[in-house]
């Protein structure tokens, strides 16, 4: 919409004014319209449809040495003023001890498939029949299948970024995630299954499929066995190898590194990951499920190795925490609000300053085939989803996650019969070094909001059943 | 304007119509090693329309608060609910509830805006120096949180209510580290109410406290492995406990497999009337205990709110509830629906949930026990998705022998099952302490809710772990 555009425009270069006009040194509006319907699926039925639309503005200042951010939904005049006087606020006591500048302009580059129009518009009316679309497939993929629960996300977004550097820098974008958890049943046996998936066009949205595969897991463990304690051979499949990708990719961001999960900290140029790792953050891939051109505060978005053939290479950095690191931004500023009581939806947030995260990250292909993996695995587990990870030790690494559902024995290169609810208790770094195979393709798997481009990979670890 | 949603809504034909009209105010303040991480204010304000049409929800909410804006919102919410009604095998009721007109404030002596942030940043900043309290801590970390909301909520039944609240809380973390071994300790202070909790509470002390016990830990002892061990947990432990095994597993919306999904279901589903545990395991969720994180007087539909009983003398009583699932299970409304802003449906969440009180001194608890372990403060749950097998890290443990405490152990973390550990419970104190928890996550998209919880110190059973 060309007058939401322009009514952004306004706004933000009214912030710019005001804030020149009060003294401040420079100046950031970041200008959010995010959309997002969200239509639940529970108990084999629609639940509840429900949609946000969120205009607001973040806005940063800089004055001397000293930085501040405020947000606000209101675009009134007098808000706006007081928007700029909050910031200021902020930035009084937050002296930096180093020096900081808001980003220059940079020639921005183009990405493919990021925007559906289609997508976009889609009527909700409709978004809500190909929501139902997941629960129907899964109950007549089987009469076992006695209950699914879901949820389909389709969330657009348009961003302007402004700065007194004179940053302009638009970036549109829409996505999808959907997911489906199964529950079948057979005389005493109670067995769950899942899938799900998310992307950024209407045409890669396949509900069906979702919906067959969530009752197909949900079907295959209705017969299980208890599986022995033990270290194992482990396949995981995509969604427990985003799960692997998420954790390390968050453990590469310099702010939740010093903050939260040191982990990592003190071990760049070394290995810490078998040669068969390599970890890629590239938000320029056409159709990327992070992808867009530029990031969360205007920087031209590229691509950058992190980890390659199991050497921890970079770190990676927006504005500030390079300033910090005397560092160049690596175009990777993500606005996430992380405190409690704001909301942060999917799509763009307003309400957070920038930190430093990879933003489309992967594990570069393997030259395994799927099937190949399998097929070479005497004697392991094939794991197809993860539940409830954590890395409980931060410092040493310590992972865990519950095996919920979709757990197998492997025998002799094949599928040898599904296992009772286990747990996963290893070391993620053992586990990285410990990567034998990586797959050849690129899926898009993950859950909870947490979608990522991951090929399969094989590894170790050491898994107990519960009880 | 409020109204006006609800009027608009309703004549479009919704057969029930909420709507919250709502203002916020946040303040963030991270402060580490000395450095500011983070010192933002947020304002939001914006309205959230949900309809009941043939059975089915819609919600829309939006933060464009001009007539045209609120007559989109509600256009959509009606639509959206209209089109979810052709999918839904049983229709929606609601159960029956008073509509209220009224007006509350949570009490505060200190309006969070009346202190200057400058003013804030630099007490942080001092706290966080005050956790560095020998070479041996390599990390601090101080979070404040200060939330301001005024809501409205109205619905087409009549009600009327405007709620006025405040919250503000810190969190402190330390970091210690000695040869290859690291430790941390970490204590949250907070409350529902003005910026006075931090006058009331000397935060250097406690922030001292907090690096005393970093340090400490670097000497205690690493626990080993002893099934079936008699534990005293005390009233921070037992909060985490209570909101992982009783607190969510209490959620109707949980009880009905409607969350299975994401969080889970849970195992005492149909199990209402039956004996559970000993008779010394009772617990509530109320959230009209003035000061808690928890407090409402009534809940995102309007409920007026009481306290819960959900488990007496061993008895699974009662979950909580919203209209909605009172109505399934054929019990009146318990006023348990809550969501973080109007942007939000809201949800089924907890208040404030805690273990009743017993007969014992804690001091006589300890001294009866032959052979045990005192588990203090809360660390890290894991828990399975029917809230059935239960692993709980905690900050520090003490042995006790002979009624004495006497080694200090580290990386510690208590298993067992909830069955199991609720028929062991033998002896619970008198003092129930309630503690602020400003980070429970639930629904989808995730809303990440402050709550209370806590107990007083309880006896039982379960599995001591060394956590490696």
């Amino acid at each position: 919409m060309a007058s939401l555009m322009t009514s952004l425009r306004e706004a933000g270069k009214t912030l710019l004014k005001i804030a020149e006009k009060k003294g401040l040194d420079e100046a950031e509006a970041y200008l959010v319209s995010n959309k997002v319907l969200t239509v639940r699926l529970v108990n084999n039925s629609v639940f509840e449809a429900k949609g946000v639309h969120d205009i607001g503005v973040g806005l940063r200042v800089i004055k001397g040495n000293m930085l501040g951010f405020s947000s606000t939904a209101d675009f009134s005049k007098k808000s706006l003023e007081k928007l700029v006087e909050a910031a200021a606020s902020t930035a009084k006591a937050r002296k930096l001890p180093f020096k900081y500048s808001f980003p220059k302009p940079r020639k921005i580059p183009k990405v493919a498939g990021v925007y559906d129009k289609k997508l976009a518009e889609l009527p909700s009316e409709k978004a809500v029949d190909l929501a139902y679309q997941m629960v129907d497939a899964s109950l007549s993929h089987s009469k076992k299948i006695k209950d699914n629960a879901g949820v389909l996300n389709v969330v657009s977004y348009e961003t302007l970024l402004l700065n007194t550097h004179g940053v302009s820098a638009k970036n549109s974008g829409t996505f999808f995630e959907a997911s489906l958890s199964a529950t079948a049943k057979s005389g005493k046996n109670v067995s769950e299954g899942s899938d799900a998936t998310a992307g950024r066009r209407l045409k890669e949205l396949k509900p069906k499929e979702v919906g067959e595969k969530a009752a197909e897991m949900a079907v295959s463990g209705l017969k299980s066995k208890k599986l022995k304690e033990d270290t194992y051979t482990v396949i995981l499949d995509y969604e427990p190898a985003s799960g692997v990708l998420g954790y390390v990719s968050m453990l590469v961001s310099p702010m939740i590194a010093k903050l939260y999960f040191p982990l990592l900290l003190d071990k760049m140029g070394k290995k810490i990951a078998s040669q068969q790792i390599t970890l890629i953050d590239d938000p320029l891939m056409p159709n990327g499920v992070g992808s867009a051109p530029v990031d969360d505060e205007g920087t031209p978005s590229k691509k950058k190795i992190i980890i390659n053939k199991g050497v921890l290479k970079a770190f990676v950095y927006d504005s500030f925490y390079g300033a910090i690191e005397k560092k160049k931004t690596t175009g990777n500023a993500v606005r996430a609000s992380f405190a409690v009581g704001v909301s942060s939806f999917p799509g763009k947030n307003y309400n957070g300053e920038p930190i430093p995260v990879p933003r489309n990250p992967y594990f570069k292909p393997g030259k395994w085939k799927r099937e190949e993996i399998l097929e070479e695995t005497k004697q392991g587990l094939l794991v197809r989803r993860f539940h409830y990870t954590r890395l409980t030790n931060p410092t040493r690494g310590d992972f865990t996650s519950v095996l919920r559902m979709g757990l197998y024995a492997v025998k002799n290169g094949e599928v040898a019969g599904a296992l009772k609810k286990s747990r996963l208790i290893d070391n993620l770094l053992n586990m990285l070094q410990n990567v034998d195979a990586v797959s050849d393709k690129l899926v898009v798997a993950g859950s909870w909001g947490d979608y990522a481009h991951t090929p399969i990979i094989r590894t170790k670890a050491h898994v107990a059943p519960i009880d | 304007m409020a109204l006006f949603a609800v009027d608009y809504a309703s004549k479009l034909g919704a057969d029930y119509v909420d709507a919250r009209l709502e203002n916020h105010y946040n303040e963030l303040i991270i402060v580490a090693n000395g450095k500011v991480q983070r010192g933002v204010i947020n304002r939001k304000r914006g309205i959230g329309i949900r309809t009941l049409v043939n059975g089915a929800w819609g919600f829309q909410s939006t933060t464009d608060l001009t007539k045209k804006g609120i007559r989109q919102a509600a256009k959509i919410a009606f639509k959206v609910a209209k089109a979810s009604s052709k999918h839904v095998q049983t229709p929606v009721k609601l159960a029956k509830a008073k509509a209220y007109k009224t007006s509350y404030k949570t009490k505060v002596k200190i309006d969070l805006e009346n202190v200057v942030f400058e003013e804030k940043l630099e007490q942080i900043i001092t706290w966080e120096k005050s956790l560095h309290t020998s070479k041996r801590i390599v990390r601090g970390l101080a979070e404040y949180t200060g939330i301001k909301i005024d809501k409205v909520f109205a619905s087409s039944e009549g009600a009327n209510i405007r709620f006025s609240n405040s919250l503000a809380w810190a969190s402190l973390k330390a970091d210690s580290k000695k040869g290859g071994l690291t430790q941390f300790y970490e204590r949250t202070v907070g409350h529902s109410g003005g910026y006075e909790i931090f006058q009331k509470n000397d935060m250097e002390k406690v922030a001292s406290e907090v690096g005393h016990k970093a340090e400490s830990l670097l000497n205690a002892k690493a626990a080993k492995m002893e099934k079936d061990a008699t534990v005293i947990l005390d009233n921070d432990y037992a909060a985490l406990l209570v909101h992982e095994i009783i607190g969510h597993p209490s959620e109707a919306d949980r009880v009905l497999g409607r969350e299975a999904a994401w969080a889970g279901t849970t195992w005492w589903a149909g199990k209402i009337g039956e004996k559970i545990g000993s008779d010394n395991l009772t617990a509530y969720d109320d959230p009209t205990v003035p000061g808690t994180l928890g407090y409402y007087l009534y809940d995102d539909e309007g409920v007026k709110a009481g306290r819960k009983v959900l488990i007496e003398k061993g008895v699974l009583k009662g979950h909580m509830h919203s209209r909605e699932t009172a109505a399934i299970f054929g019990v009146k409304p318990n006023a348990g629906m809550r969501a973080i802003t109007f942007e939000y449906i809201p949800l089924i969440r907890m208040s404030n949930t805690f273990f009743g009180e017993g007969d014992w001194k804690k001091e006589e608890m300890i001294e009866e026990t032959k052979h045990g372990y005192l588990v203090s403060c809360m660390r890290h749950p894991s828990i399975d998705d029917k809230r059935y097998n239960w692993t709980i890290s905690a900050q520090e443990a003490y042995e006790i022998k002979n009624g004495e405490l006497t080694t200090h152990l580290r990386d510690v973390a208590l298993t067992s099952t909830a069955p199991k550990f609720f028929k062991s419970i033998d002896a619970v104190s008198k003092k129930i302490e309630l503690l602020p928890l400003p980070g429970c996550g639930k629904g989808d998209p995730m809303q990440a809710l402050y709550v209370g919880n806590g107990g007083p110190y309880i006896r039982g059973v379960a599995t001591l772990l060394g956590v490696k």
